[in-house]
């Protein structure tokens, strides 16, 4: 039945899709929250290189430009980083150091944090998109939950879950565009009371990361 | 500058504000020339739009004059006449390059709120809430655009701005709405609402190749101008009126082949319908009043196409989905792409096809403009379109 199947388009099916999304040929749901790990998985679709994704999101002292909350990231090692995060308007900060565990050129990043404040653990991958009209990057992270979550809870309004999704907006947009969509900083009347609630809840405190290319004029 | 700013659901005001200034390589600073007040406003100012926040200049309607670019626009200098469409796009993503652009993936900076209420976010907008990204909209003395590389149309001759000004919105709104009605050669197409949207989807739908257009309101003023340029007309609050008889009595029994929506969510009904819908919406129970929606499914023939220009935001109630089920019908609608119509219509304005400035009924300052809202709400005068000079004393 299916050899006489006519697919003249379909792709082979992968045997292990980009960090557990497909295997054996079947969709498996991202990992559920539990035992204090919290996972979330997001995908987007850009229009780009998978070599330049790769090398942008590689460049870790840079990280600061489109991944929101991070103050700096400074190289420490071949392979291992120092991540400095914002906690908040008091001007506190969280540190940690992070290190890369697979460096696959162009196709796959996978690291976890080494001691500091936070407990979190990541993989990102690059891949043709079925079809090949661009290219899907997969993000999977894993967080403990501990003082870098509940930080971000309770005093940037942000969950961590949203946060990731967020970055991967961020980077999709300043790799198709070459810039970070915003509104901070534009004029507005006379803000009252809900205003400011509604600014909060709708994550609009969060500072947007300024993107590679800042300056305006 | 000036700017007029949403305080509140019924409540817009006129506030001193600090000037916009350049914030990404892609924008531009427009000091506006004309501006203008759309029947979708109205939806902010009755509070039927969620996530306003005081303070937040309205309008998406505005045209003017380039004042500063960012170092990364290139098509644009100091100078330079445009007008600006209404829908924000970065002409790179996915959607741009298949040219939907008003579902543009990389301009609204607050995605995740559309995401959660609509599944995917659309394209950002000027002064039209912050689930559509909360950009500073154009009822103001200066605007700032993003992405100025994409958006905005050179007018280079000499047309004075009233004439192109609604190529920012609504002349392209109605046109997508007619290309979405799959209009063919001597159709006949029926179009509630005669507002600016419902004139220009009438005009286009002629000059699409219809044969009778049956133009469907209650204000005398704007069934007057839906016949001036040729519909039949309608008035559903008339006596004893069904407008679903009326559409058979003029279609030889089989009903339009294409059924126009230019209303949206704040729809009125003379019946029974209208008045629960009030009540719901009231309470909560529904969103949005969905009485022409209805009507349009139920009066279009059998394999026809019903297309929606009017605006809908979240939830409707009693939808006759068998009916549009029983028939086979195709509904087409969503945001104008204003990026693909607006060369293509100013060139029709240009060739002197259509001359848009015979829906303008006022001409108002900016400090005119928070009265100009009750009294189009409340349809104290005969409000058709309201242009806006915010310069003017």
């Amino acid at each position: 039945m299916s050899e006489a199947l006519k697919k003249s388009n379909a792709e082979p099916v992968p045997t292990v899709g980009t960090v557990g999304t497909i295997v054996d040929g079947h969709y498996a749901p991202p990992p559920e929250d539990k035992h204090g790990k919290i996972w979330v998985r997001t995908s987007a679709l850009i229009h780009a290189d998978a070599r330049d994704l790769y090398e942008m999101w590689r460049d870790v002292e840079k990280i600061p430009l489109w991944q929101e909350q991070i103050v700096s990231v400074t190289r420490t090692g071949k392979t291992i980083s120092h991540w400095v995060m914002r906690s908040g308007d008091d001007g506190n900060s969280i540190e940690w150091d992070s290190e890369i565990l697979t460096d696959e050129p162009g196709r796959r990043i996978a690291w976890r944090s080494v001691g500091g404040e936070s407990d979190n653990a990541g993989e990102v991958v690059f891949e043709p998109s079925p079809g090949g009209r661009a290219t899907m990057v997969t993000v999977l992270q894993e967080f403990r939950m501990g003082k870098l979550t509940s930080l971000c809870e309770s005093i940037i309004g942000r969950n961590p879950k949203q946060a990731v999704i967020e970055n991967l907006r961020h980077f999709k947009a300043l790799a198709e565009t070459g810039e970070i969509p915003r509104t901070q900083g534009q004029p507005h009347g006379p803000r009252g009371r809900i205003a400011g609630m509604k600014e909060s809840a709708y994550g609009e405190k969060i500072t947007t990361p300024p993107g590679l290319n800042r300056k305006a004029s | 500058m000036k700017a007029l700013c949403w305080m509140g659901s019924g409540k817009v005001e006129v506030h001193t504000v600090s000037d916009p200034t350049l914030l990404n390589p892609h924008d531009a600073i427009i000091k506006i020339t004309r501006t203008a007040i759309c029947g979708s406003d109205l939806h902010l100012f009755d509070g039927f739009i969620p996530t306003m926040e005081e303070g937040d200049i309205l309008g998406h309607e505005f045209m003017g004059i380039v004042e500063e670019v960012g170092k990364e626009v290139n098509n644009l200098q100091r100078g330079d006449r445009v007008v600006v469409p209404f829908t924000i796009a970065c002409g790179k993503c996915e959607f741009c390059r298949k040219k939907i652009w008003s579902a543009c993936d990389n301009t609204n900076p607050n995605a995740h709120l559309m995401e959660a209420v609509y599944g995917y976010s659309g394209s950002g907008l000027f002064g039209y809430s912050h689930m559509m990204g909360g950009y500073a909209g154009g009822q103001a003395q200066y605007v700032r655009v993003p992405f100025a590389n994409v958006g905005p149309l050179k007018i280079e001759s000499d047309l004075p701005d009233e004439k192109v000004l609604f190529l920012s919105d609504i002349f392209p709104t109605g046109f997508m709405a007619a290309e979405n009605a799959h209009i063919q050669e001597n159709d006949i197409v029926a179009v509630w609402g005669c507002g600016p949207v419902g004139q220009f989807a009438i005009a286009s739908a002629f000059i699409l190749g219809a044969a009778r257009v049956v133009a469907i309101d209650r204000l005398p003023e704007r069934l007057g101008m839906a016949r001036s340029i040729g519909a039949v007309t309608v008035d559903y609050s008339e006596e004893g009126m069904s407008v679903l008889t009326a559409l058979k009595d003029l279609t030889g029994g089989i009903g339009p082949d294409s059924c126009i929506d230019a209303v949206g969510l704040e729809a009125h009904s003379a019946q029974l319908q209208g008045m629960y819908d009030k009540v719901k919406t009231t309470l909560m129970l529904g969103t949005d009043r969905a009485s022409v929606l209805r009507q349009a499914i139920q009066a279009v023939r059998k394999g026809g196409t019903v297309s929606i220009p009017g605006v809908y935001g979240g939830l409707l109630d009693k939808v006759p989905f068998g009916a549009a089920f029983g028939k086979g019908i195709t509904m087409k609608m969503g945001q104008t792409n204003m990026h693909t119509y607006m060369k293509p219509l100013l060139g029709r304005i240009e060739k002197g096809q259509i001359d848009p400035t015979y829906i303008i009924s006022h001409r108002i300052s900016l400090e005119d403009a928070p009265e100009m809202y009750k009294v189009w709400r409340d349809k104290e005068q005969k409000v058709t379109k309201i242009v806006i000079d915010p310069w003017a004393a």
